[in-house]
């Protein structure tokens, strides 16, 4: 032996560790998992962009600038202004409810308020109508009396929060199940009211998964389609939103017009990953152990 | 408490209370006959059956997505962990109209397809499952991630140290354990991808009895007055995400008794 | 078995924990790796059962060079400090699990396996809990189950990585008569890791006291109490 270190016969290259596979299939996995994203997901993706600059940036952002496109743009910024504080305020009442008080039928609830992500949009748009269309009984009367819901702002509205009900509800459950009630107890022993305990407490505590949550519904919201597309009558420059007009120039064979349109909503689609992900590095430990959407 | 209560009311139940009382109205007879009519019970089955396929690959795919995520170490990791949420976070008109320009026979993807194995993508059941692979992508990856990140690596050297290769060892050893947060992924993905609409509708080329997914066809009856024939469809895939929900709460419960409380 | 350690040394990237250590077990003894958390005590027992691979250094088992053998062909009976049982199958299937998973040619009968389950059942003197699961065992239990696993597979020697330190005090003094007991009748060659001297004095045939990945001494409980060779030895032993 001519190193002043001792060394086996037997090479290291020959040796298997326990917890890992081997490097042809650590290769392959890897290999195989970049493939089929770059196909499935990042292509997609650049080519929106690519189609929206196909004739140019300057064509792309004229497209944008036109009436109906800047009316959409407003009516999608409206309807994500009104449905996600909504349901932000519905997310923490429920989970509120849901984690600081014991009574029956709690597990039902949570089953109710995940109702709307395994129901598809077409049929929350079908139930909308049924419930304030024309025909109805409902829908008769405030047709009537001027205040039409469905193929106008407020069916769009609810079609909506329908769909992205549950988002900050999900995320603020598990949080607020984890940290029990002992401090507002605490803050209420202390001669706290209940709505200062609230704010001093309980809202410092889940502000973080709050606003994870309410970025994902903000996500949803700004881009529901199939819900939409049943209620609101696609009117251009009144009731078509962002994602209704993206259809309507696709259609119309208006391509740079239709993917300048959906690469402004995919920048927000990347603004809301990366947002994302900055909240899930810096606060992960007081995010939701486990996600589920 | 209030607040809550109401808003569950008006937003949830109340829509979805219509449906049902409305299709108790016209009876389970005249629904039944919808149903059973050809261009309606072959949309459902084809949004049922693309749902199934899609769903199955991504549990392949999405476990061998997490694995990677979790276990290995690459360049460009964090980025790839990111983009996995792309299909929560792009709008599904969006994500249609992307993945028809790429799988179109005269696409970027679509026109080698076609020149080389004279396979056409878009406008045919395959562009449905493409697309509905990339809508429910996220769940199976997203449900199973934390769970391996929770595996004790000490088992998996105990089974080791007794003797099971590694092949043996995922199989008898971490399957096992990643089952539940598996089947709970995989009946999230399908349940999104059975009611699946915007993404499917540009890539799909909606023949009726062939490319015709359940959804759309609610469309069509609806467009066309045919109430009866709408309520009928979504009462029908109502039922599957009822079932859907049942399964899942389930899978958790059984779990949860499996695996004890430690 | 003898296992021969001849200037074994592991570093994990910069950080050394292990500096060139020789050691020489002989066949069945009943070994302690003594010393505070950080000394390498724990590197050293899992370059045995063959988890970790040694910076440099060898390791012989009756004179032959094992230290690129895999984990799985080199037989150690290895008991994990949580003790690493298999959660989803029942105590039976987790004890059977080894000689299931031997290649077909070597694996014996179901009724063979059978019966060497229940015998090591016997053995840790549990033989009716074959059918629960982990989850529903005191901790004391589960030690002793994941023994009988280890023993399962006919080792050539038995690694234990602080095998009491989960358990509490009573627990603890009644199951280091149980593995004195097991070490007795199998006549394994034997080493545990821990931090406690008591232990490592009252159960082991040689004791080896480690500090800062090297040997501060090995000699028997009885010679390391009246005459430690170096001031941590001494600090050690009567802390």
């Amino acid at each position: 032996m001519t190193t002043t270190l001792k060394t086996s016969g037997l090479r290291p290259q020959n040796f298997k560790s326990a917890t890992q596979e081997p490097v042809w299939l650590r290769y392959t996995l890897i290999a195989v998992v970049l493939l089929v994203l770059s196909v499935l997901l990042y292509a997609p993706l650049i080519a929106v962009f690519v189609e929206a600059l196909d004739d140019g940036i300057i064509m792309a952002i004229e497209s944008l600038g036109n009436r109906d496109a800047q009316e959409a743009i407003k009516l999608t910024l409206i309807i994500a202004a009104i449905a996600v504080p909504a349901n932000a305020l519905f997310g923490i009442a429920a989970a509120w409810a849901i984690t600081k008080f014991d009574w029956r039928g709690k597990a039902f609830l949570i089953t109710l308020i995940d109702l709307p992500f395994s129901v598809s949009p077409v049929v929350a748009g079908l139930c909308l109508i049924l419930l304030f269309g024309a025909n109805s009984m409902v829908g008769g009367w405030l047709v009537a009396n001027g205040y039409p819901i469905i193929f106008a702002v407020p069916g769009i509205v609810l079609a909506t929060m329908f769909i992205t009900f549950p988002f900050v509800a999900r995320e603020l459950i598990p949080v607020m199940t984890e940290q029990g009630r002992s401090e507002e107890e605490a803050a209420l022993t202390l001669g706290a009211s209940g709505w200062r305990a609230f704010f001093t407490v309980t809202l410092p505590n889940i502000r973080w998964a709050l606003l994870y949550g309410v970025l994902l519904c903000n996500a949803r919201a700004m881009g529901e389609f199939g819900a939409v597309a049943v209620v609101s009558g696609k009117i251009r420059g009144q009731t078509a939103t962002m994602p209704i007009m993206i259809e309507m120039l696709y259609n119309e064979y208006m391509s740079v017009a239709a993917f300048s349109m959906a690469a402004l909503l995919a920048v927000l689609a990347l603004v809301t990953l990366m947002l994302k992900s900055a909240l899930e590095w810096r606060y992960a430990d007081q995010l939701a152990a486990s996600h589920r959407h | 408490m209030g607040v809550m209560i109401t808003m569950l009311s008006l937003v949830v139940i109340l829509p979805i209370g219509t449906l049902i009382l409305r299709g108790a109205q016209i009876g389970f007879a005249d629904l039944w006959a919808v149903i059973g009519r050809e261009r309606t019970f072959n949309a459902l089955a084809l949004s049922f059956r693309a749902a199934l396929i899609a769903a199955v690959f991504n549990l392949f795919f999405g476990l061998a997505l997490a694995w990677v995520l979790v276990r290995y170490r690459f360049p460009g990791k964090r980025i790839l962990d990111a983009s996995v949420d792309l299909p929560f976070a792009l709008p599904t008109a969006v994500a249609g109209i992307a993945l028809t320009t790429i799988y179109a026979p005269n696409g970027a993807f679509g026109a080698p397809m076609m020149d080389w194995f004279g396979l056409k993508i878009a406008y045919t059941e395959l562009g449905i499952w493409i697309a509905l692979i990339f809508v429910g992508l996220p769940f199976v990856v997203r449900t199973v991630q934390p769970v391996i990140e929770e595996i004790d690596r000490e088992v998996e050297e105990a089974s080791a140290t007794l003797g099971a290769s590694r092949a043996r060892t995922f199989q008898k050893v971490i399957l096992p354990m990643l089952m539940p947060a598996l089947l709970t992924g995989f009946a999230l993905a399908l349940a999104r991808s059975v009611g699946e609409y915007g993404s499917v509708i540009f890539i799909a080329g909606n023949l009726p009895n062939l490319t015709e997914i359940a959804p759309l066809l609610i469309v069509i009856r609806l467009e066309e007055f045919d109430y009866d024939g709408a309520i009928a469809i979504a009462l029908a895939m109502l039922a599957i995400s009822f079932v859907m929900l049942l399964v899942i709460n389930l899978i958790q419960v059984w779990s949860r008794r499996r695996m004890g409380a430690a | 078995m003898q296992i021969e350690i001849d200037e074994i040394a592991k570093e994990f990237g910069t950080a050394t924990a292990l500096q060139a250590v020789s050691l020489s077990i002989p066949s069945g003894a009943l070994i302690a790796l003594l010393g505070p958390s950080g000394s390498g005590k724990t590197t050293l027992l899992r370059i045995l059962g063959g988890l970790e691979y040694p910076t440099s250094g060898r390791v012989l088992f009756d004179g032959e060079d094992a230290t690129g053998l895999s984990v799985q062909n080199r037989r150690a009976g290895f008991v994990f400090q949580h003790y690493a049982l298999f959660r989803h199958m029942t105590v039976f299937e987790n004890i059977a699990y080894g000689l299931r998973s031997r290649p077909r040619p070597s694996r014996p009968t179901n009724a063979e396996i059978e019966r060497r389950v229940n015998r090591l059942l016997e053995l840790i003197q549990l033989p009716a809990i074959g059918k629960r699961y982990p989850s529903q065992l005191s901790g004391g239990q589960r030690q002793r189950v994941a023994l009988a696993r280890a023993l399962a597979i006919e080792p050539r020697m038995l690694l234990l990585d602080e095998p009491f330190g989960a358990l509490d005090a009573r627990v603890r003094k009644e199951l280091r008569q149980g593995l004195r007991d097991i070490h007795d009748t199998t006549g394994l060659t034997t080493v545990f890791v821990t931090h406690d001297q008591d232990e490592a004095m009252e159960l082991a045939d040689l004791v080896v006291v480690m500090s800062m990945g090297r040997i501060e001494q090995v000699g028997k409980p009885a010679d390391i109490r009246a005459k430690p060779k170096t001031q941590f030895v001494r600090e050690f032993i009567s802390a």
